[in-house]
């Protein structure tokens, strides 16, 4: 019948309009489609470089962070007293909590002054990527998007919304960052006792030959495995806070279309919901502040461990 | 001492426990992760050769082995190194 048509597709367009909440967490915590970049640019040796949302990110905590120690720094110089105030009070603080609590008791005084800078900045990098995916900037753009300025599908704004906003939650830029630790290890190691010396020390000396056959392939893919941990740590848990929170938040959508009423929605949002949001979000800024902290000190670990060889 | 400044200590005390219940876990976290990480970067690895030469889970089986082995003997390390390296 010919009222059937338009019923048949209201129905199959309400059901492709279910809340999918494993769908909607997914898309809140990965990177945008790299079929839609926010910023076309073309593709070099195979390799595009359009930009995507966590490079976005990445170059706005780099490029925030780089702005804001650049100018307190130079601020600080000019000035006449020695004191530092403000926000360079607080950077010392960071500078020696790195130096002191992380770096010295790990790779020692004399190798104190060559790592820190290194440690540091991975420390204060990690720290602002992660604090900047806890703000809700994206989705506050949404909302004056939805109400005020009602921008188009391909518009950069809209565009812009799509995605996680936390950088280190992609597992390519945690890979990338202990790629740097990685190699500072090789550095670390050759600097103080030569390249030759440094490969030799990967294993203990003096033992039977066979032995030296089963342990020196351990030791190399150990060098290897050592990253990798680094990498699925920080983002692993970098990625579950998020998830944790929008599931939670989720049971709102999820309990509207169960009993199909909004009331009910906004009792568990109002009940369990958001006050549950609210605790992981409190737990989430102490994760923000310890993953950044064990990632710089197992770091400095490893660098430790290439200087100060024990077997 | 007043109260305000108790309180201030006690958290100062507790910030201070928290740091260094990190600093310990740390390294001892980060066995855990090896062994795992160990597991699952060389069993990947395995998987991927499986699936280029067509073998069937051979190297999947040999890459988990190794994780196996390359996990434990990373964890051992960690425990053995009980001590820490030196302050110079």
């Amino acid at each position: 019948m010919a009222f059937q048509e338009p019923a048949a597709e209201h129905l199959a367009g309400a059901a492709a309009e279910t809340f999918n909440a494993g769908r909607t967490i997914l898309e809140h915590v990965s990177n945008s489609s790299r079929e839609h970049p926010l910023i076309h640019l073309p593709t070099l040796a195979g390799i595009d470089f359009s930009v995507t949302k966590h490079v976005l990110m990445l170059w706005l905590v780099a490029g925030t962070v780089f702005v804001l120690v650049t100018w307190a720094i130079r601020r600080y110089l000019r000035q006449d007293r020695l004191v530092p105030s403000g926000f360079m009070n607080a950077l010392e603080a960071i500078v020696e909590f790195v130096r002191d609590s992380i770096v010295l008791p790990n790779v020692g005084k004399k190798w104190v002054n060559t790592w820190t800078p290194l440690v540091l900045t991975l420390f204060i990098f990690i720290v602002s990527a992660n604090a900047i995916g806890l703000i809700p900037i994206f989705d506050v753009l949404g909302v004056l998007n939805h109400w005020v300025l009602h921008a188009g599908e391909e518009s950069f704004i809209v565009r812009v919304m799509h995605g996680g906003s936390t950088a280190t939650a992609n597992f390519n830029v945690t890979a990338a960052l202990a790629t740097i630790t990685f190699l500072a290890i090789i550095v670390a190691g050759t600097k103080a006792h030569g390249f030759v010396k440094h490969w030799e020390n990967l294993v203990p000396h003096g033992l039977a030959a066979p032995i030296y056959v089963i342990l020196i392939p351990i030791e190399l893919m150990g060098m290897f495995v050592r990253p990798f941990a680094l990498t699925m740590r920080l983002a692993a848990n970098m990625t579950g806070g998020h998830i944790a929170i929008l599931a939670i938040l989720s049971f709102v959508f999820l309990f509207t279309e169960r009993f199909g009423t909004a009331i009910a929605g906004i009792g568990v949002g109002f009940v369990l919901s958001v006050p549950m949001a609210f605790g992981i979000s409190l737990l989430e800024i102490i994760v923000v502040l310890v993953q950044a902290y064990v990632f710089s000190l197992l770091t400095a670990v490893f660098i430790g461990m290439a200087i100060h060889v024990h077997h | 001492m007043t109260k305000d400044e108790d309180r201030g200590g006690d958290l100062q005390r507790s910030l201070n426990a928290f740091q260094e219940n990190i600093r310990r876990a740390g390294p001892a976290a980060l066995a855990g992760y090896t062994l795992i990480g160990a597991i699952l970067l060389l069993g990947g690895i395995g998987y991927a050769i499986d699936r280029w030469r067509g073998t069937s889970h051979w190297f999947l089986l040999a890459g988990l082995l190794a994780g196996l082995v390359v996990g434990f003997y990373e964890l051992a390390r960690t425990v053995w190194r009980s001590g820490g390296p030196p302050r110079e």
